[in-house]
């Protein structure tokens, strides 16, 4: 389960967050949406433990991002924002140095690494170097590198970014899978159909706060408008008007 | 809730070392940074050793010195006594200056005419020699050549002396023995000085590439972020990486001292007796007293690359780097100086002057060696301990 309480992070003068709270409770996928510059990136930042907060907390099952990063990590699942790889590296190193950096054995580690592979559809580059991979296949490598040790809590900044329909739907499942396997799952993306069909509840970010929390229908209801892309306009067009300002 | 164990960090340390060590052999730059670079300084002190070597022997060995001279015809008596020396004497080119000036010929003797006229009426006799001081066989012919002349110049005083009676010790207040030590080895063994500047520079240079793309290079991939949401301390990641880097310039010395030896074989030098100063052992201990001197290197590497905002940025100081510790041992090639206590902590100086010794032959004590290993070991702390309060900063992973 993730918490976020009050975060508070500046950037000199730019406010990114701005008391977000909010929680992400296990056996749900929980959609990130907001415009541009929303805090989306930050918030996950903070929670992956690279950033800390000003003020504020937050936590994965209850252990502090900032206080106990280790113990926090362990438990954590990360496809963070830059998703750059070793160009020297093959897909399947990547993924066995992850593994290795998170205390598994070479044992367990092959299995898993042959599991993603089949799950992922990465046979044909598994063991090629990352040099010139397109960019659906940095992001399938990404995603192996952030499931290869069973973490309980997944945070992934637009996990499908660059990927075909295919591929795209197949991440879709594989979310659900997750979700039905009792973890807890914290995505953002911009693609608001994608928010809409995954996700078991949406978090509406403005001005690095939470505009808006709860399932899709409770959404609709609550704006009155007709679908997510409404509800993105009418919670957070105040800021895209000042922005624009 | 039950907190789970947390992760030795150790084996982080393992993991992203033996990473950075495998992604690193694969790197071209590194590899080079690390087992080409350091041939070059030995390669260099090579062809310098053949060029003297070649020089020395040619003026050396038994074969009679050829010396073309012109007016033979003039000086019989010289001529007589040139050839008791053991000299060949043949004819000088007819432009004599020119041949030696495009090393046709490497010395010309002129004699002038009624050289024999003077020396028979006790006045003065002159030749004159030509030589390009620009060529070293050149030179080492015409002082042997000055020294051979200087014998007859005595003879002949000598012999006026004899006829007026005068004893020849009155003229002869000194004798000066010249017992001439310039030889190869010493032109040799003034070139070994080279050695402990080669070796620092090295020291600076070896790990160089390892360290910026562990760091500055990581980041500018995007690869950092992703690393750093592991369970392995800042630290943990930091010294993985500063040890991978600290291997390659242990690597890039050892692969410099092994060229070294090479070279004096190469250079059929090996058995002469300066060559021990290169002794395995020698080589063993040189490599020895530069370790805690790569860890200092090592640390300011990884500090600049840390600091640094992109690879090219970071590529710009650390290129500059190993200039500045090779200075001191630049200087003291030419200007040797006395160690003193203090210097005998003081990372870069305390090696220069340990590595200088070797080279010299002189003896090194315990004390000096451990010094300096205590005191560059402490330097080195400092600087991971800072890298390692670099790794916590948020500027470190996003650059800004």
């Amino acid at each position: 389960m993730i918490r976020v309480e009050n975060l508070q992070k500046s950037f000199k003068a730019v406010r990114a967050l701005d008391g977000l709270s909010f929680e992400a409770p296990d056996g749900a996928v929980t959609g990130l949406i907001g415009p541009n510059g929303a805090g989306k990136t930050t918030a996950l930042r903070i929670l992956c433990t690279v950033m800390r907060p000003d003020s504020g907390r937050a936590t994965i099952d209850g252990l502090d991002t900032a206080m106990e990063r280790q113990a926090a990590q362990q438990r954590l699942g990360v496809v963070p924002d830059s998703r750059g790889l070793y160009p020297r590296m093959t897909a399947r190193e990547h993924i066995l140095y992850c593994g290795r950096l998170h205390g598994m054995d070479d044992v367990d580690l092959a299995r898993r690494i042959d599991e993603l592979t089949s799950l992922l559809g990465m046979a044909e580059f598994i063991d090629r170097r990352a040099k010139g991979f397109s960019k659906g296949q940095m992001r399938k490598v990404a995603l192996a590198r952030a499931l290869v040790h069973r973490p309980q809590n997944i945070l992934l900044d637009e996990p499908t970014n660059g990927l075909d329909v295919s591929s795209s739907r197949s991440v879709h499942d594989l979310i659900r899978e997750l979700r039905d396997q009792g973890r807890c799952i914290v995505f953002c993306s911009h693609i608001m159909q994608e928010v809409a069909n995954i996700s078991d509840q949406v978090v509406v970010m403005a001005r690095g706060r939470a505009a808006a929390c709860g399932t899709v229908p409770e959404l609709l209801a609550q704006t009155g408008a007709t679908d997510i892309e409404g509800v993105f306009l009418s919670l957070t067009g105040d800021g895209v008007k000042e922005a624009a300002q | 809730m039950t907190r789970a164990m947390l992760l030795s960090p150790w084996r982080g340390v393992r993991t992203v070392f033996v990473k950075e060590v495998v992604d690193n052999a694969r790197d071209h730059r590194s590899l080079l940074s690390a087992l080409i670079y350091p041939l070059l300084g030995p390669i260099l002190l090579g062809l310098l050793f053949s060029a003297i070597v070649k020089a020395t022997v040619a003026s050396e060995d038994d074969a009679p010195m050829i010396v073309p001279i012109s007016g033979m015809e003039h000086a019989p008596g010289l001529i007589e006594y040139l050839e008791s020396q053991d000299l060949m004497l043949v004819a000088a080119p007819a432009d004599a200056e020119r041949a030696v000036q495009i090393g046709e010929v490497r010395i010309a003797l002129i004699i002038h005419e009624g050289f024999d006229d003077a020396i028979n009426a006790d006045a003065t006799g002159a030749v004159t020699a030509i030589f390009n001081s620009s060529n070293l066989p050149g030179l080492l012919a015409v002082s042997r050549l000055k020294e051979i002349l200087g014998g007859y110049n005595r003879a002949i005083l000598d012999r006026r002396l004899e006829v007026r009676g005068v004893e020849q010790s009155v003229l002869h207040p000194v004798t000066i023995v010249n017992v001439n030590v310039a030889t190869e080895k010493n032109v040799i063994g003034f070139l070994f000085l080279m050695v402990p500047p080669l070796i620092i520079f090295n020291i600076f240079m070896g790990g160089v590439y390892l360290a910026m793309d562990t760091t500055s290079g990581e980041r500018e991939r995007g690869t950092l972020e992703s690393l750093m949401v592991h369970p392995v301390p800042r630290w943990g990641l930091l010294l993985g990486k500063y040890l991978a880097a600290l291997l390659f310039t242990v690597a890039a010395v050892a692969v410099q001292l092994l060229a070294f030896k090479l070279v004096l074989y190469a250079t059929g030098t090996a058995d002469l007796d300066f060559a021990q100063r290169l002794s395995w052992p020698a080589l063993g201990l040189m490599l020895i007293v530069s370790v805690p001197l790569m860890m200092v290197a090592v640390g300011i590497q990884v500090i600049i690359a840390s600091l640094t905002r992109t690879y090219k940025e970071a590529q710009t100081y650390l290129g500059l780097l190993p200039l500045i510790p090779a200075i001191p041992g630049m200087v003291l090639v030419f200007a040797p100086i006395h160690s003193q206590t203090w210097m005998t902590i003081v990372p870069i100086l305390s090696q220069t002057l340990i590595l200088g010794d070797l080279v010299s032959g002189d003896p090194v004590s315990p004390v000096a060696i451990t010094l300096s290993a205590l005191g560059s070991i402490a330097v080195a702390s400092l600087f991971v301990s800072f890298a390692s309060w670099l790794y916590e900063q948020e500027r470190l992973v996003f650059g800004s």
